[in-house]
């Protein structure tokens, strides 16, 4: 079932509605691909050109591949108790290594400005990594808990299952 | 017991959207997400055309020099938003990664087409959105491994990725409303093959995503938002710095010599053929005011500081400069862009607006703009221009 073939004057309306959206979206897209090979020549546009193609290559074949495989490493190798808390870890631990990577290399750091990425980055990096842990830890350590008071409760079989 | 695993049948060298079997990635997510991501990338857009204008030569309808802290707002908004964005746009790609392993409808050419259309739509979008996160995040910490100009390929970059994100919006409109407005539970518009629980709850991985969008905006928006200073620990300032207060770009980066500076420094005020030579002493004997005004880089960090000198349009009085003409600020700077700006006349004439000496009371350290800088409310920082040496009335 679609509803984009749903008959009546409404899903008309919206249909001609969407085709205005697309074409304006074109438009707008068109006017940026305009601006973009008007302002940069040569060397320069073939630098953006390899960052924008780049940033979907290296998401689709690197990063998502690694996020697939720590998904099945999660679904196949952790115990079932375990496998919230941590999968909550590393979504918060994955994509703030993404944001944290040009300030822990400090590549934009200049030696005649100290005020530019002034911090202690691996530090703090480090820190973010830390109370990621412990809230795991925390949360595995409740469900645990929980999983035990279900079982003692409603007897072997309840409600939580312990990973087979 | 039942897992979440991708199924590779031994024929198949490449997965198809039917090898992932979790029921996490699936529209009910994809359009939560979505939402906020779109909400962001509209701030963005907007807050970005403003920062684009605000730096613009000419501005037909006067850019306001009112509220003074408004363009580090925006321009504060405009890299929270854009952080905040790169962990939902990284689960947003997540969820709907099976998509990309969609066969073509190679029997019907009228399917065939519009799915061709629709696939490199798709592509521009995620180049684009992938492009302006990632170049504005490096922008924000001053890294530039590559050769193209970063201002003029993020403005462009971003009128690709709002085009492609309305035609997006526009293809999916029906299953976001559907999606939207139906349990997150809801498996109407889930691929078939999306029906093995993930380690967590559908609502569990929202909140996962929530709670990294929280992560990331706080560990980075202290460099512009001062109570968070602390906390952020991936802050790119920590809003301190020479009398208080980061510094962009050094007086030794902007080739300055030191010893243009010194005594023999003066303020050439210049209307045509009328033009007036200004020491600091000069400068210092006429009447001083003082203006809380916020320093707000394009990089997104901003500070407030408390600045002393003489109102801009004073020094313009002085050669009789008319009341709507623009002023052009020439620096010592020899290494560079922004040695010379271009000062609209309606800052030029704000009463806020200082060709400072000093500031939180201290003569401005070199690296501040030593002997004389301009300052004024409502403005990106590169345009608060460093090292004065000529005023130049435009006329």
């Amino acid at each position: 079932m679609s509803t984009t073939r749903v008959p009546g004057s409404s899903s008309r309306g919206l249909l001609v509605g969407r085709v205005v959206l697309v074409l304006l979206g074109v438009v707008v897209g068109l006017y940026g691909g305009y601006l973009l090979l008007e302002g940069q020549q040569g060397e320069a546009l073939t630098s953006a050109l390899v960052w924008i193609v780049g940033g979907v290559v290296v998401h689709d074949g690197l990063v998502a591949a690694v996020a697939l495989v720590v998904g099945l490493l999660v679904s196949r190798v952790v115990p079932r108790v375990a496998r919230g808390p941590l999968t909550v870890g590393l979504v918060v631990l994955g994509t703030i290594t993404v944001v944290a990577v040009p300030f822990v290399g400090r590549f934009g750091a200049l030696p005649d400005n100290p005020t530019l990425l002034p911090r202690d980055y691996t530090a703090g990096y480090a820190g973010i990594v830390a109370l990621v842990v412990l809230g795991v830890v925390v949360g595995v350590v409740l469900r645990a808990r929980r999983a035990r008071r279900v079982r003692r409760g409603h007897g072997a079989g309840g409600d939580e299952e312990e990973a087979a | 017991m039942r897992v979440a695993v991708v199924k590779i049948a031994p024929s198949e060298l490449v997965p198809s959207p039917e090898s992932f079997t979790s029921r996490l990635r699936s529209p009910a997510v994809a359009a939560r997400i979505g939402l906020w991501l779109g909400i962001c990338f509209a701030v963005c857009f907007l807050t970005g055309l403003l920062s684009h204008y605000a730096q613009a030569l000419s501005h037909p309808i006067p850019f306001p020099t009112s509220p003074s802290w408004g363009y580090r707002v925006t321009q504060g908004l405009h890299v929270v938003t854009g952080t905040a964005a790169i962990p939902l746009l990284l689960v947003k790609l997540w969820t709907v990664y099976p998509k990309l392993f969609e066969r073509p409808p190679l029997r019907h050419a009228g399917r065939l087409v519009l799915s061709l259309l629709e696939r490199v739509s798709i592509a521009v979008l995620v180049g684009a959105a992938i492009f302006q996160l990632v170049a504005g995040l490096m922008n924000s910490t001053q890294w530039y491994p590559w050769s193209f100009s970063f201002r003029s390929a993020h403005y462009a970059g971003a009128w690709i990725a709002i085009g492609a994100l309305v035609v997006h919006v526009a293809v999916k409109l029906p299953i976001i409303r559907d999606a939207l407005g139906a349990d997150v539970e809801s498996t109407t518009h889930d691929r078939a093959s999306a029906t093995v629980d993930g380690p967590v709850s559908r609502r569990g991985l929202l909140r996962a995503t929530w709670l990294a969008t929280g992560v990331a905006v706080l560990a980075t928006a202290g460099a512009t938002v001062p109570l968070l200073r602390r906390v952020s620990v991936l802050g790119v300032r920590d809003g301190d710095g020479p009398q208080g207060l980061p510094v962009n770009r050094t007086a030794d980066a902007a080739g300055i010599d030191p010893a243009a500076t010194g005594d023999s420094w003066v303020l050439e005020v210049v209307n045509g053929d009328r033009s007036t030579s200004l020491s600091r002493a000069d400068l210092e004997a006429m009447t001083q005011h003082t203006e809380s005004l916020p320093i707000a880089c394009v990089e997104g960090w901003s500070a407030g500081a408390t600045w002393t000198g003489v109102r801009m349009r004073d020094l313009l009085d002085l050669v009789d400069a008319p009341e709507d003409a623009d002023v052009g600020l020439i620096s010592l700077q020899t290494r560079r862009a922004f040695g010379r700006t271009l000062m609209q006349a309606n800052f030029a004439r704000d009463e806020r607006t200082l060709v400072a000496l000093k500031v939180d009371g201290e003569d401005l350290d070199l690296d501040h703009g030593y002997p004389a800088r301009a300052i004024a409310p409502n403005r990106p920082g590169v345009l608060q221009t460093k090292w004065l040496t000529r005023l130049e009335v435009q006329t």
